[in-house]
């Protein structure tokens, strides 16, 4: 099977698209980062591993790459990403060219004790074979392993009363600084202007206090239920280590137990939150 | 503690509206004290802000040589700006300034000097007119070329028509073409064009120039062939700001402060910084 | 200058003691993420192996919301009251790279205009610095005329000896003023205990002419240089934001009640696109390469123009922490490398 630099090559000899964007090797040994390649000449640095953290779709709706057929690198979960923007009438399907990878799962981190553990995304991940590429490129496997800590976390905190969540995410949230680092590496946070930035009215605080964070936070939160894909990106970007995928998992699961909605899965079938049902429950309306 | 942030307490004693979204405030301190102390220059600007809403900077549009009120003109966009729209008469704002340095007034002494300027940009430079028409003996021949999109979008009509009616000032008054009204006697035409026809002569000239950044980008050439020197032609930046006391680092133009260095640069000067205003 | 011997026992001793005071200890977090009160004088740790915290200790003089006024308002009136900063605190453990950036930032603060907020919070502040004995392929501090065993910023200067045993210097009169206030905690000792420990220090491997690099800004403003980091930059304000030494920030008003509410200088970052948008719609910085740009340029150029320092201390945070990994060392490195 074709490894992922003549792959890139094909693409552009076969014009299939104008850029890709790939991963490249980072400064240090451990890392990769994203990279944009323009010309088959460029593509001999591409890298494919374990290392390759990034959900690379966050690119694709970025007004410089509107327009332009894009070659993409993605790992099943990112290709979720890419069905939901497809869905959600965000790309056209014909406008990317998707480079699914074969992932046995990635690390957790780049660096530390959890560069030696699988991400908690891959341990119940179900499209290990991408379920849409145009070609598909395999990555070597590790043989990571790992346990899903935050399962754990989920149901400790579905125990909990209303107060001692409350409590939970008050100490959460006031690390949060505003970088909105989660927002911009999100790939379905692609909202021309941000309900955060807008400010007639200011819907949401600006301000890193108690207050604004919550407001930020749980906005955010709301704004992808029904729509995330589970690809971790913003958690793991979090400068303030805020765990926010016990906030987006929770809404996965029930968008998946209330709705029987999975996002990412198929670009035809309509969005659970542009949806409406006659079937749909309606009991949690107070 | 002296806090720099802490701006002085106004009481809006008169609004003007401009044109449909331009407002002139007249504003008065609230402490004797304050008043007694304050001073500007003309080319100045200040943070003028509506608590709970925020803080927002416009130039000081009122001459230091008249001290009575001090003036600012809006035009309603953003945030504060709509709040500003909602006070009335009697209510309060802050007030931090002045900031920035100033048109170089004493230095036109004895000397012929040209206003250019478009739309709210009239402004700043209105601070500087008035001011010199204050001390019209100490300056030689006056010239007020002013241009608006339409007749309605023209800020200080009264202003306008009283510097018109001055035999010693010749001022031109223009529109862009079809914002003309039937019974429009002015000019109609860009203000480059006009600047052109009206050919104000550059000897012993200085001039100053304000309004969009498209209005400056098209005149300057005109006065570079009407033989203005770089340095005698001058204009304000607007970048924009926060503090206005050189800290929040969001005016910067390379290694300048527009709070700080501006916001009044000559040609000269902007020839030589980053395109980045 | 003046050096002592204290023990880890000691030193939560002091700890201890200050606690009682009254006075706030800060230092970096078990996991190592930002730096947090110290609750009890015994978990206190001071690990001279670890990377920097992900983010920066500058909070201590510039936080992320600082507020600078009290307002309410009736009717037509406004009421304004003054806000305070807060009261004594001690930065333990700090790495040279975070020490060094307060002295840093002050030239910016106190240029012109006194910002007295970030003032009086330093005048408050003690900082007992560490010598670093980490260093990764993110850390550059001895290209920006620092190193892992300077004790600029420090008012006292900590070495480990040994796990229970570190050198104590009192760097400046806070310092000194410091050392004899608790003088039963600490032991008279001497360089030759410290020398040892410092001259096995060694240093980040990366390695670059930071006059070189600005020799290149100088004459090279438009250029396409920066246009591989735009591709890929986010634009999120991360960067910014575990900086010991980016200091721009915007002021907003929040209401907490009807009436009342407070206005507070907030973190800012010149990598947002809305930073410099005028009311207009105009942005004189309107892509993601000209934003970093201004990032490089503000600190190995435009910084040294105005107050004859570079912007930067050699910590890493930002590149260690990029989403993306943009590695500002690596890219100073090359710009060097141009000249």
């Amino acid at each position: 099977m074709a490894d992922i630099i003549s792959i890139a090559r094909g693409v552009f000899e076969n014009k299939k698209a104008d850029i890709l964007i790939g991963y490249t090797k980072a400064t240090s040994e451990g890392r990769t980062r994203p990279v944009i390649v323009r010309s088959a000449d460029e593509v001999q640095n591409l890298v494919l591993n374990s290392s390759c953290l990034n959900n690379l779709a966050t690119y694709l709706t970025r007004k410089e790459n509107k327009g332009k057929k894009v070659a993409i690198v993605a790992k099943g979960c990112d290709i979720k990403s890419i069905v939901q923007l497809i869905a959600e009438s965000q790309i056209k399907r014909e406008n990317v060219y998707i480079i699914g990878v074969k992932c046995n799962g990635v690390k957790r981190s780049f660096e530390g004790e959890d560069s030696k553990k699988i991400a908690e995304k891959c341990l119940n991940c179900n499209v290990r074979t991408p379920h849409l590429a145009d070609e598909t490129v395999d990555m070597s496997d590790e043989g990571l392993t790992g346990k899903d800590e935050k399962a754990e976390l989920i149901e400790k905190l579905d125990s909990m009363s209303a107060e001692e969540r409350f409590a939970f995410w008050e100490e959460q949230f006031e690390k949060c600084i505003k970088c909105y680092a989660c927002r911009q590496a999100c790939p379905l946070c692609y909202c021309e202007r941000c309900i955060a930035d807008k400010s007639m009215p200011r819907w949401v605080e600006s301000s890193p206090t108690k207050r604004g964070n919550f407001a930020w936070n749980i906005v955010r939160a709301f704004h992808l239920s029904g729509r995330c894909i589970g690809c971790n990106e913003c958690e793991r970007v979090c400068p303030a280590g805020i765990p926010l995928s016990l906030l987006n998992r929770k809404m996965v699961m029930v968008a998946k137990s209330e709705f029987g909605y999975e996002s990412g899965m198929s670009a035809d079938a309509p969005t659970l939150i542009g949806t409406y049902d006659l079937k749909d429950k309606e009991e949690f309306i107070k | 503690m002296e806090n720099i942030y802490k701006p002085y307490l106004m009481e809006i004693k008169e609004i003007i509206d401009e044109t449909v979204d331009t407002r002139t405030l007249r504003l008065q301190f609230r402490s004797e004290e304050d008043k007694k102390r304050f001073s500007f220059k003309a080319g100045q600007f200040a943070e003028y802000s509506v608590f709970g809403e925020g803080e927002c900077t416009f130039c000081i549009a009122s001459p230091p040589t008249r001290m009575d009120f001090i003036e600012c003109s809006f035009k309603q966009v953003g945030k504060v700006t709509n709040a500003l729209r909602r006070l009335n008469v009697g209510d309060t704002i802050g007030f931090r300034g002045p900031y920035g340095n100033w048109f170089p007034v004493e230095e036109m002494k004895g000397k012929n000097i040209v206003f250019i300027a478009g739309g709210i940009g009239l402004a700043p430079v209105r601070s500087v007119i008035l001011n010199v028409l204050d001390r019209r003996k100490e300056f030689k021949d006056i010239t007020i070329i002013y241009g608006a999109r339409s007749v309605g979008d023209l800020v200080y009509k009264r202003e306008l028509r009283e510097w018109q009616g001055m035999s010693d000032v010749r001022t031109v008054v223009t529109v862009d073409p079809g914002g003309e009204t039937p019974d429009w006697k002015g000019e109609i035409g860009f203000v480059p064009t006009i600047v052109e026809k009206a050919a104000p002569k550059s000897d012993n000239a200085v001039s100053i120039i304000c309004g969009p950044p498209i209005m400056i980008k098209f005149t300057l050439p005109v006065m570079m062939k009407l033989g203005f020197k770089e340095e005698n032609i001058i204009t304000t930046l607007e970048n924009r700001m926060k503090c206005g006391l050189g800290k929040c680092g969001r005016c910067n133009i390379g290694n300048i402060y527009v709070c700080k260095d501006g916001p009044v640069f000559s040609y000269s000067q902007l020839k030589v910084l980053p395109q980045e205003y | 200058m003046e050096e002592y011997i204290i023990s880890l026992e000691d030193l939560k001793k002091l700890a201890d003691n200050l606690i009682k005071e009254g006075t706030d200890l800060f230092l970096p977090s078990p996991d190592n993420s930002r730096f947090v009160r110290l609750k009890k004088a015994d978990e206190l740790k001071l690990a001279p192996e670890a990377r920097p915290s992900d983010i920066s200790a500058k909070q201590a003089a510039f936080p992320k919301c600082d507020p600078v006024l009290f307002y309410k308002r009736d009717k037509s009136t406004v009421e304004l009251k003054d806000a305070e900063p807060s009261a004594n605190q001690v930065l333990f453990g700090l790495k040279p790279c975070d020490a060094a950036a307060f002295g840093i930032m002050n030239k910016v603060f106190n240029w012109d205009y006194k910002d007295n907020f970030f003032n009086k919070r330093l005048e408050n502040t003690l900082v007992i610095g560490l010598a670093c004995t980490y260093s990764d392929d993110y850390c550059f501090c001895t290209s920006v005329g620092l190193s892992p065993v300077s004790e600029t910023g420090s008012d006292i200067f900590l070495v480990r000896l040994s796990d229970a045993q570190f050198a104590a210097r009192a760097v400046t009169d806070k310092g000194i003023q410091f050392v004899k206030k608790y003088s039963q905690l600490f032991a008279k000792g001497d360089s030759s205990k410290s020398k040892p420990a410092l001259e096995s220090i060694k240093g980040p491997a990366r390695k670059f002419d930071s006059k070189k690099v600005k020799d290149w800004l100088d004459k090279n403003f438009e250029t396409d240089f920066f246009n591989p980091v735009g591709d890929t930059c986010l634009g999120c304000g991360q960067c910014a934001f575990v900086c010991p030494t980016c200091h721009c920030f915007d002021i907003v008003d929040e209401d907490y009640s009807y009436s009342e509410g407070r206005r507070m200088k907030n973190w800012d970052a010149c990598q947002f696109s809305l930073f410099t948008l005028h009311a207009s719609g105009h942005n004189p910085r309107d892509n993601q390469a000209k934003r970093y740009r201004q990032r490089v340029n503000h600190k190995f150029k435009y910084y040294i123009d105005r107050f004859k320092e570079i912007l930067c201390t050699g910590c890493g945070r930002c590149s260690r922490g990029c989403p993306v990994t943009i590695d500002i060392g690596s890219i100073v490195t090359k710009i060097g490398n141009l000249t």
